[in-house]
């Protein structure tokens, strides 16, 4: 066992108190007796030190999961004394004809089950969710319900707020301590869950900050007229926010890390002043086949781990106006390759990235038209957003060419087996399965998808 | 005797035909035969030449070309003349010829040569005057169904009054198939009252001893704008977006520059034209490359873009600066960026911080973008010495 620094300080200097201690002469009997009396003092001592060094020890064993920091900013995710690559998929099992309102943990025929037993096979280790559910006790059978029969893990984020109407009130101390305490209250009801590997806190909030989408703001950062202090002001407020969330978490569970979620790496300058204390950068990221500077870059500006908590490619080629899962698997197996070779492992790559979770495990139907419960029964082929490093259909109309309901590694089939919609593995899940099963990432040039 | 005549004249006609029949036949391999040279031009009517000055691009009316001008022709008897008048016929700003096999092929039909085994492009080249830029040198880079199987570029180029030698390195470049066997691209900006310039004896040569060239890494500071007229720009302000219909621009406006003649004046209506209500303008290379051309420039020396802007009233608001951030099959490597940047009526200076990014490919160079919500009457600014250092 190892002796802490402290406690092998105070022994030593115990140690040579007694053997420069100048005894005064005295009859050899009480000289005996004051050297039993003067040894007893010390002995105790260590005793003591050493019983409070080993019930503090018994008091901390080592957190389940925790982020292992190897030399030159290298960085390893160590579940149960083991590294851990995540291996994942983001995760929202909305069945055909349902929108995203739809509770899904309530479902009897647990489309989890199917789903894990199709995860496992392909080699999937973690799911991710973006949000829990109000009544933790469902959280916990989907989540036990993964781990027990498929030895998938679960990562759980919560969107801080970001969709409430009219905007997310960072900055309002009322606001923040609602959202707070709900995190706190889902982290204390999952926290002892065996199979809980992370909690990530917001998805691409950052955006809000640059007033981009649900734009917020405070009465100190309205009277500043120089907008990019504005800006500043904003990411200050909010990255403090997480920050002091992230403590909070920490204190409750030192289990299981804690990720900042981030719209690309957007505004990370800035968490590096405030957000020093969460121990995972969670980035989505859209770049096509490759994430070009991605993991120096954010060595660069904020060095923590890199978790992807979202990447990927649909299956739709918008400009020929047909499915290709070529494009599809082509673009996944890309990147995957890149999160390979920026392992801790791989000494040539950046060393600073843990995994990632690909958007998504199956395709969504009800995406494109959200409002409209007759879409929610239709696979829509329409594009709404553009995406040019996607470039095998980026001549389509207006180059949007990304098919928002089109990004899952399974299809979902309008029949139903055992309750849910048969899942239909695309070409994606198995050239993904094959490169979990052999790593090959030396080569990143290949550059055509068929 | 009557009969013989008639028949060695059949026979001295007929040879030249089988002559050019076999060139043809050899020169459509070049590396099967193992050719030191193939000619693209050396004078006119010799029968070595290849290729066709069909390929007419831009201000095609700007261009007149002459491929037998005897006016001091670098070696035999003629060279070709070519006359630009920088007059924007075509409404372009730039004007080209490409030489092509067969006739007017822009990869639509098959042709071409196979030039594999061959190192180098040489030519002579001349100005009237001297000073006469050619913003580019080209060889093969045809797109279409039957496209080149490589692309070379070298320019700009300021020419002298007397001739002088140029190459094209072509070592390790896939020349299998080469439709477009030269090329030439000039442009008003820099040759504002047109250019005479000449050029003589074009070949492909087989030079063992050259070597591919690496990727080069750009000296600094490598300007984006300096002055209209100065051929150390780089990137072409191609990418319009949002709302481009609001948008207006004056690469040559003489309204208080910074430094030299010229400045960047661009006009944001606030329209919102095409419904987007934001607009923003990318300096591209080349023209219009979204990320679907392999030609970044390699930035790694700089560790900051600084530029100069102004605001026409102060107060304008610009949402972003930045360089990079192009997505496609060849993406920028990276990208920076600084805004929203409120302009003063003076002149003031701007710097995107580069440090810690990785420059080694960049197409985008340059682009700024605002949006209606920030400027609700449009707005009007200018900006000059864009450079990166």
């Amino acid at each position: 066992m190892l002796i802490p620094k402290a406690a092998h300080s105070i022994l030593t200097k115990l140690s040579t108190n007694k053997k420069n201690r100048k005894l005064p002469a005295c009859p050899a009997g009480r000289q005996a007796a004051n050297h039993k009396v003067t040894g007893f003092i010390p002995v105790t001592l260590c005793i003591c030190v050493l019983a409070a060094f080993l019930l503090g020890m018994a008091k901390r064993p080592q957190p389940k999961a925790f982020i292992k920091k190897l030399p030159g900013s290298r960085y390893q995710l160590i579940v149960d004394g083991k590294p851990y690559v995540i291996k994942g998929v983001c995760y929202s099992p909305i069945p055909i004809g349902q929108t995203s309102s739809y509770d899904w943990w309530s479902d009897p025929n647990k489309p989890w089950l199917v789903d894990g037993k199709l995860m496992k096979e392909m080699g999937v280790n973690t799911i991710r969710l973006y949000e829990s559910h109000e009544d933790a006790e469902k959280v916990k059978i989907v989540i036990r319900d993964l781990y027990e029969k498929f030895g998938i893990r679960t990562i759980i984020g919560n969107w801080l707020g970001f969709w409430q109407y009219p905007c997310p009130f960072y900055g309002d101390k009322g606001f923040e301590d609602k959202i707070k305490q709900e995190i706190l209250d889902m982290v204390k009801a999952l926290k002892d869950e065996p199979g809980v590997l992370m909690w990530v806190l917001g998805n691409e909030n950052n955006y809000s900050c640059l007033g981009q989408v649900n734009a917020w703001s405070t009465p100190e950062i309205d009277k500043e007229i120089n907008p990019q202090k504005q800006k500043e002001m904003r990411y200050k407020i909010y990255y403090s926010f997480v920050n002091e969330i992230s403590k909070a978490i920490h204190a409750i569970d030192p289990d299981h890390p804690v990720a900042l979620g981030n719209g690309e790496l957007i505004g990370l300058d800035q968490a590096n002043k405030y957000c020093q204390d969460v121990d995972v950068v969670a980035c989505i990221i859209y770049r096509g086949k490759t994430f070009g500077n991605l993991f120096n870059s954010l060595k660069a500006t904020f060095d923590k781990p890199l978790y992807l908590s979202e990447f990927g490619a649909d299956a739709y080629d918008a400009y020929l106006d047909k499915e290709d899962q070529n494009m599809q698997a082509f673009f996944l197996e890309s990147q995957w390759r890149l999160i390979y070779q920026n392992l801790a492992t791989n000494k040539d790559g950046s060393g600073n990235c843990i995994g990632g979770t690909s958007f998504e495990w199956n395709d969504e139907w009800w995406k494109h038209d959200e409002s409209n419960p007759q879409g929610w029964e239709r696979h829509d082929t329409v594009s709404n957003w553009s995406n040019g490093s996607y470039y095998f259909d980026i001549k389509a109309k207006d180059n949007k060419n990304m098919n928002e309901e089109w990004f899952g590694i399974v299809a979902l089939s309008p029949e139903l087996k055992d309750g849910v919609n048969k899942r239909v593995p695309r070409k994606a899940y198995y050239v993904i399965k094959e490169f979990w099963k052999n790593p090959n990432f030396s080569n990143g040039k290949k550059n055509n998808k068929k | 005797m009557k009969k013989l005549l008639v028949v060695l004249a059949a026979l001295l006609l007929a040879m030249p035909v089988c002559a050019l029949a076999e060139d043809y036949a050899a020169s459509g391999s070049a590396a099967k035969t193992q050719l030191k040279e193939f000619v693209v031009y050396t004078d006119k009517n010799a029968r070595d030449n290849h290729y066709i000055p069909s390929g007419w691009m831009g201000d095609y009316g700007d261009i007149k070309l002459n491929d037998q001008s005897a006016d001091n022709p670098q070696a035999g008897t003629t060279s070709i003349e070519i006359n630009y008048s920088g007059k924007k016929t075509q409404n372009q700003g730039w004007a080209g010829v490409y030489w092509q096999n067969p006739a007017n092929n822009w990869g639509t039909k098959k042709g071409g040569f196979d030039l594999t085994g061959m190192t180098k492009v040489t030519f002579w080249a001349r100005g009237a005057k001297g000073g006469e830029v050619i913003q580019k040198f080209i060889v093969g880079g045809i797109k279409g169904t039957y496209a080149d199987t490589a692309t070379v570029e070298m320019g700009p180029i300021e020419l002298t009054d007397t001739w002088k030698q140029y190459t094209i390195n072509l070592a390790g470049k896939d020349l299998s198939s080469i439709i477009g066997g030269f090329g030439f691209v000039v442009n008003a900006d820099t040759n504002p009252d047109g250019a005479r310039f000449y050029i003589d004896n074009i070949k492909f040569e087989a030079d063992p001893t050259v070597k591919p060239e690496g990727k080069k890494q750009e000296g600094m500071p490598f300007y984006v704008y300096a002055d209209k007229r100065s051929m150390n720009n780089h990137f072409i302000p191609s990418g319009w977006m949002g709302d481009y219909g609001d948008i207006k621009i004056d690469t040559a406006s003489s309204d208080d520059p910074y430094l030299g003649d010229t400045c960047l004046k661009i006009v944001y209506s606030g329209k919102a034209s095409q419904g987007a209500r934001w607009a923003g303008i990318y300096w591209q290379n080349p023209a219009n490359n979204w990320g679907n051309v392999d030609a970044g420039f390699d930035l790694s020396k700089a560790t900051k873009v600084t530029f100069w802007a102004r605001g026409a009233n102060g107060g304008e608001r610009i949402e972003e600066f930045k360089i990079g951030g192009i997505m496609g099959e060849f993406s920028d490597s990276d990208t920076a960026g600084v805004g929203p940047v409120i302009l003063n009526k003076e002149w003031t200076q701007y710097t995107i911080d580069l440090k810690g990014k990785d420059l080694s490919y960049i197409i985008g160079g340059f682009c700024w973008a605002t949006n209606l919500d920030a400027n609700p009457e449009g707005c009007t600014f200018y900006l000059d010495e864009i450079k990166y250092e």
